[in-house]
């Protein structure tokens, strides 16, 4: 974990890892010395420049050790940026902004398909995506049901998604151009 | 108050005009240079009687070797199988002002496997320097040029135990970005421990000649003028000269041999020539390791890049490990701008960040703290962390 607030955290990991964060995934991350763990979901991810690898792109016939050692052996750090949706306190699930964030040099983890499901079995964390204005939230809540659904059994997944839609179209009352292009995206077949 | 730009657009646009001036007088030389080159013929008696007088005045000059010093050598054919290896290193040096004395030498290296679609092999070793013989090897603090040199015996021995492993399975190449005549500043005798070095380094050396790898230093941008000395040598009519004759370089001042053959083209090497300094002359050549080079092209036609490469006589005297020198190093710089590609990885594997540092220092305050120790820094130190961070101006 490389820096943190109350909203969110960003932290950085190797390219060559073979379990690369997406967008749209549910993470957490460790805080208040280990007594809660703080859910969030990732909204953006960066790539950094690199001169060295601009340079060989222009390089004639490159021979594929090359671009194996690009790809498995550089430390190119990915800045994956984390949007806090809410935290675990022993055996409770609250969906909200955490009392503290995270520390720095802690290790973020990929929540467990046990984790997703018990933490979007309610739908408040939605007001806090949809309340942020650091990514396109339209874009970050398709991604984040596509997440929770698929992480539930197939004959579960419909119920879920109509929860959802339900809680969307009481949060986007005033704004269903928005509305119309989320539920359009979380059809029950995804 | 920092750095006032404005304050010197003036003297920078005077800087530019005078580079642009002394660059055209500098090119104006290089004619005469190249004639005299040419001039130079082998087993030519009064040279060589100039050489061996020079030598006894402690000239660094270069030496020819049986090739003709003008002659120019196309690149030679890579094999098909070849490992190219190559180590660097970086220091943190003991700080008086920091919380704690230690200093710090990392080095990383790489092994690329040519022939073999395979990511390279990399890896990097920090070591932790804290005892007190390590920090007053004379009862005084270690100044950096030690820490330098040990930083040196460090990647050759990294070279030295990896090309154990890797001449078993194809023709070995060990790079290291730098001369191979280890620099020990001034070698002033109360530093003894820069003969021990010294002993150190060349031993290594022996060690990685027996293991049939052959070693190559690759310097960029050399400044160096052994060539041109030669040349300033040959120019001399007075027989008798004296040491004031042969320490300047003549209508050569300025030039380097970087640009008197910067006519090579792309993948040619020059003569190879010996390197005359005392040092080279001395302990390198009694202890078998006589340390010579070459310049070679290692970029295009449009970017020509001119390195001076130092092996060791060994590798000059083997065809095939000089081929590989040569063809290893050109192949290497076609996908390093130039410059070999597995010197700028082992130098990225080795380099200690200012962030990395600064979490070194981090964990070697908690582990003081935890023994009962407090970890401050200077006063002074604390003022630069202060004012470093943020420079701010207010008013004025």
């Amino acid at each position: 974990m490389l820096r943190s607030d109350t909203t969110g955290f960003t932290f950085g990991c190797l390219l060559p890892e073979p379990e690369v964060p997406l967008f749209g995934d549910f993470v957490k991350a460790p805080a208040q010395q280990g007594l809660t763990e703080i859910i969030g979901v990732i909204h953006n991810i960066v790539i950094e420049d690199d001169l060295f690898v601009r340079q060989l792109i222009a390089a004639p016939d490159l021979p594929d050790a090359y671009i194996q050692d690009q790809r498995r052996n550089r430390q190119i750090p990915i800045e994956v940026s984390v949007l806090s949706v809410g935290y675990s306190s022993g055996n409770t699930m609250i969906q909200g902004l955490p009392p503290q964030p995270p520390v720095t040099l802690d290790y973020i983890k990929r929540c467990s398909i046990n984790d997703m499901i018990a933490f979007t079995d309610r739908q408040d964390y939605l007001a806090l995506i949809l309340n942020s204005k650091e990514t396109p939230v339209d874009e970050l809540i398709v991604a984040a049901l596509q997440r929770a659904s698929g992480a539930r059994p197939i004959e579960d997944r419909a119920l879920f998604l109509i929860q959802a839609g339900k809680e969307l179209a009481r949060l986007l009352s005033d704004d269903l151009s928005k509305l119309d292009s989320i539920l359009r995206r979380i059809q029950v077949n995804t | 108050m920092g750095l006032e730009l404005n304050k010197l657009s003036e003297q920078v646009n005077k800087m530019g005009t005078t580079l642009a001036s002394r660059s055209a007088d500098i090119a104006a030389r290089l004619p005469k240079a190249r004639a005299t080159l040419e001039k130079i013929t082998n087993n030519d008696p009064i040279l060589e009687t100039k050489i061996e007088r020079a030598l006894s005045l402690h000239w660094t000059g270069a030496i020819p070797t049986s090739e003709p010093v003008h002659a120019v050598f196309p690149c030679p054919k890579h094999p098909e199988r070849a490992n190219i290896v190559a180590a660097d290193g970086s220091q943190v040096y003991p700080d008086r002002h920091g919380i704690a004395m230690y200093y710090l030498i990392n080095t990383g290296s790489i092994v690329f496997r040519y022939g073999l679609d395979e990511a390279p092999v990399c890896s990097s070793h920090p070591h932790l320097f804290y005892e007190d013989h390590d920090l007053y090897p004379n009862e005084a603090l270690i100044p950096s040029f030690l820490v330098n040199a040990r930083r040196d015996i460090a990647e050759l021995r990294e070279l030295a135990q990896i090309a154990t492993r890797e001449v078993k399975t194809a023709p070995t190449l060990l790079m290291l970005d730098n001369g191979l005549l280890l620099y020990l500043g001034l070698q002033t005798k109360e530093y003894r421990q820069s003969d021990e070095i010294l002993s150190e380094y060349l031993e290594t050396l022996s060690d990685i000649e027996s293991t049939d790898a052959c070693i190559a230093g690759v310097i960029d941008r050399p400044r160096t003028a052994n060539v041109l000395r030669l040349l300033r040598l040959y120019d001399i009519d007075n027989a008798t000269f004296d040491t004031d004759e042969i320490r300047t370089l003549g209508d050569y001042s300025q030039l380097t041999d970087r640009m008197l053959f910067s006519t090579l083209k792309p993948g040619e090497r020059s003569a190879i020539f010996v390197n005359a300094s005392p040092q080279n002359l001395g302990k390198y050549l009694s202890l078998g390791q006589k340390i010579m080079f070459y310049y070679v092209n290692a970029g295009t036609k449009e970017q020509p890049v001119i390195l001076r490469i130092e092996i060791p006589e060994w590798v000059a005297n083997q065809p095939e490990q000089l081929s590989l020198t040569h063809a290893g190093i050109v192949e290497q710089a076609r996908f390093g701008n130039g410059f070999p590609y597995v010197l700028i990885r082992s130098h990225e594997l080795a380099v200690v960040t200012w962030t990395e540092r600064g979490h070194l220092e981090q964990m070697v305050a908690g582990s003081m703290r935890r023994s009962g120790i407090s970890a401050v820094i200077s006063r002074k130190a604390q003022g630069k962390q202060w004012t470093n961070s943020a420079k701010r101006r207010y008013g004025q």
